[in-house]
């Protein structure tokens, strides 16, 4: 495999419970990748695993073509950015950045150039000789990142750095770190449990939950393509309309509903409970010219969200209808209305029901 | 403590204003009542009894003694006392509770029964002698008893709990992230205790170093019941004054003398430990 980090089987319990159950993934050379997952499904044990400072049950880690499996964190060449920073509290933000090039005997002057290139990277040049405890949040998160990066380390993880910073902060830091990481060519495992951060920072992001991988994929195919129904759920919004399948062929299902038939992608059997999802911003409202799936509900809800309008329809217990538009589409709509919706059959995905 | 001083006056200061009190009739002014006995002679002042003291050789080896077992007993406290602090912050459960147990439960057995409780294991035919014997690292059984080395480690033994307590309390501060990022960075285990953990610990190092020192620069009973008359340090020459000899002026000069030398190294150390943790 000529992938940069390979992590093979690896699976950890704690006092019986097992946390990771056996978890396979590669990274290759300069990518970004996330592992996004709900708290407690097992992310942040497998990174703490491929940093060393957590022993596997079971499995390996190979980092460029090396097994570093049993090597103690110190040897690894594997930088971590913790969520709280972890910032030595005792000494400035330079001497902060400065500590793994002097840990490792690099020459003073080495050190010098090394930090003022690195605080001047994160744009924190001018708080070298500031202690750490004076500083914010956000510059917190930014020596973090420097100090994490100023010795070359071969792989970066990154354990939520961001959750502990206001929403309009964090959307800066987020766009910032991924210019600097991809301007570094660093490899990068991200851990998170936000999902807009995952799909806006990633190359590709792996959907954990209950210490499996549920899916590995780039973000618009986790988002349009979601490959079971957790991920489904777990990113992003979907409607979801509940049926039983009465054709099948050629990866095409149809089902039957209360709304009447549905076309999806998917292969199930005919016969089998099933529900059809669809994303909310690919379904249009009272469309002039029905493409594929049409239905007609009662509007109960419009939920106005500044750049998008949400509306939400009633359905059977269970199921849900969300459309989201850039606008109310011209017309005088109030709940209680009944609106046609229409959505084609490829953004429609059948996914056999959790309960049969 | 450097950035209080700086602060204008608090007013939750007045909350110490009945301690302040107590302390002042208790403890300051008959102490300042005592001390002046040092320098008040029947003409007024004088400095001629602590010059007397100073010409006496016999004071300057007590003034030696007293310093040489403070610094032993502290010395063995700190060694003995700085893991125990980290094991006790860093353990969980019943470990904790247990530990936490046998460091404080000590406190409640008064010094007279420790120090006889001492002397029947540092006699010649005592429990330290029959295991040193047996394990054959002694050829023939040794009396610690009225001996310095007794003596230290009878006292460092009552002293403990001050030492580990203070660095306990900072120890289980210190984020164990910490210690992990020095070890995602390359430091080694030694150069993250030289260069993270030793610092932060510092502060409680000093208090615990304080404690101990003053109290055993001080300790009567002890020395009395562990070593005995021969020996002397400032604490007992001041007691042996004041009971027996019935010279007050003696004993206040060399009360003086004991508290000078307290404070200097108490506050001398508090500087010093202030100028590691900058330069660490």
């Amino acid at each position: 495999m000529s992938d940069f980090l390979v992590i093979t089987r690896a699976a950890k319990s704690f006092a019986g419970a097992r946390v990771l159950d056996g978890v396979d993934l590669g990274v290759k050379r300069g990518e970004f990748v996330s592992l996004l997952g709900p708290s407690g499904c097992g992310k942040t044990t497998l990174l703490r695993i491929v940093a060393g400072l957590l022993a596997p049950d079971a499995g390996t880690v190979r980092l460029d073509g090396e097994d570093i499996t049993a090597r103690p964190p110190h040897r690894r060449d594997v930088g971590v950015v913790f969520q709280n920073y972890a910032l030595f509290p005792h000494l400035t933000v330079a001497e902060n950045v400065a500590f793994g090039l002097a840990a490792r005997r690099a020459p003073r002057e080495r050190i010098r150039a090394t930090v003022a290139r690195f605080l001047d990277l994160v744009h924190m040049q001018d708080f070298a000789d500031r202690s750490v405890r004076a500083l914010s949040g956000g510059q917190q998160q930014r020596v973090a990142v420097a100090r994490a990066l100023a010795v070359g380390p071969k792989l970066l993880l990154l354990d939520e750095p961001f959750s502990a910073l206001d929403r309009k902060l964090r959307e800066t830091m987020q766009i910032e770190l991924k210019r600097l990481l991809r301007e570094l060519s660093t490899t990068a495992v991200f851990v998170t449990h936000d999902q807009d951060e995952a799909l806006m920072m990633s190359d590709r992001i792996a959907v954990i939950s209950r210490g499996a991988i549920e899916q590995l994929a780039d973000p618009a195919t986790i988002y349009h393509r979601p490959a079971t129904p957790f991920v489904l759920g777990f990113v992003g919004l979907s409607t979801r309309i509940s049926g039983s399948v009465i054709e099948a062929h050629e990866g095409q299902v149809v089902l039957s509903t209360p709304h009447g038939r549905l076309r999806a992608s998917g292969s199930l059997p005919p016969g089998a409970k099933a529900f059809v999802a669809v994303r909310p911003e690919r379904i249009e409202v009272a469309p002039t010219a029905g493409k594929g799936n049409q239905i007609e509900l009662p509007l109960r809800d419009v939920v106005f969200q500044g750049s998008k309008v949400q509306l939400h329809f009633d359905v059977a217990e269970g199921d849900r209808v969300i459309v989201e538009a850039a606008q109310l589409p011209n017309l005088r709509i109030e709940p209680g209305a009944r609106l046609r919706l229409s959505f084609a059959a490829a953004d429609a995905i059948a996914f056999q029901s959790e309960s049969s | 403590m450097r950035a209080r001083a700086r602060e204008p006056l608090d007013p939750v200061g007045w909350l110490a204003l009945p301690a302040v009190a107590y302390l002042l009739f208790i403890y300051a002014l008959p102490l300042l009542l005592l001390l002046a006995h040092a320098v008040m002679g029947p003409q007024g002042f004088t400095l001629a009894p602590l010059a007397a003291f100073f010409a006496d050789p016999f004071n300057w080896q007590v003034i030696a003694n007293t310093l040489r077992i403070a610094a032993l007993v502290t010395l063995v406290c700190l060694v003995i006392g700085y893991p125990t602090a980290f094991a006790l912050a860093w353990s969980a459960g019943w470990t904790q509770v247990i530990l936490l147990a046998a460091i404080i439960l000590p406190l409640s057995v008064g010094v007279v029964v420790k120090a006889f409780a001492w002397q029947i294991v540092l006699r010649r035919d005592g429990v330290l002698s029959s295991a040193m014997m047996k394990l054959g690292l002694w050829d023939e059984p040794l009396r610690l008893l009225f001996t310095e080395t007794g003596l230290v480690l009878g006292a460092a033994n009552v002293f403990l709990p001050f030492m580990i307590l203070p660095i306990y309390s900072v120890v289980k501060l210190i984020d164990p992230r910490l210690n992990e990022a020095g070890a995602t960075l390359g430091a080694t285990p030694v150069y993250r205790f030289r260069r993270v953990v030793l610092p932060l610990t510092l502060p409680g190092v000093v208090t615990g170093v304080v404690f101990v020192f003053s109290l055993s620069i001080a300790m009567y009973v002890i020395p009395s019941l562990l070593i005995g008359d021969r020996f002397q340090t400032l604490a007992t020459l001041i007691g042996r004054s004041f009971l027996f000899m019935r010279n007050e002026q003696l004993g206040s000069t060399t009360a003086t003398v004991l508290l000078v030398l307290a404070v200097a190294v108490v506050v001398g150390s508090g500087v010093l430990a202030r100028r590691l943790g900058r330069s660490a």
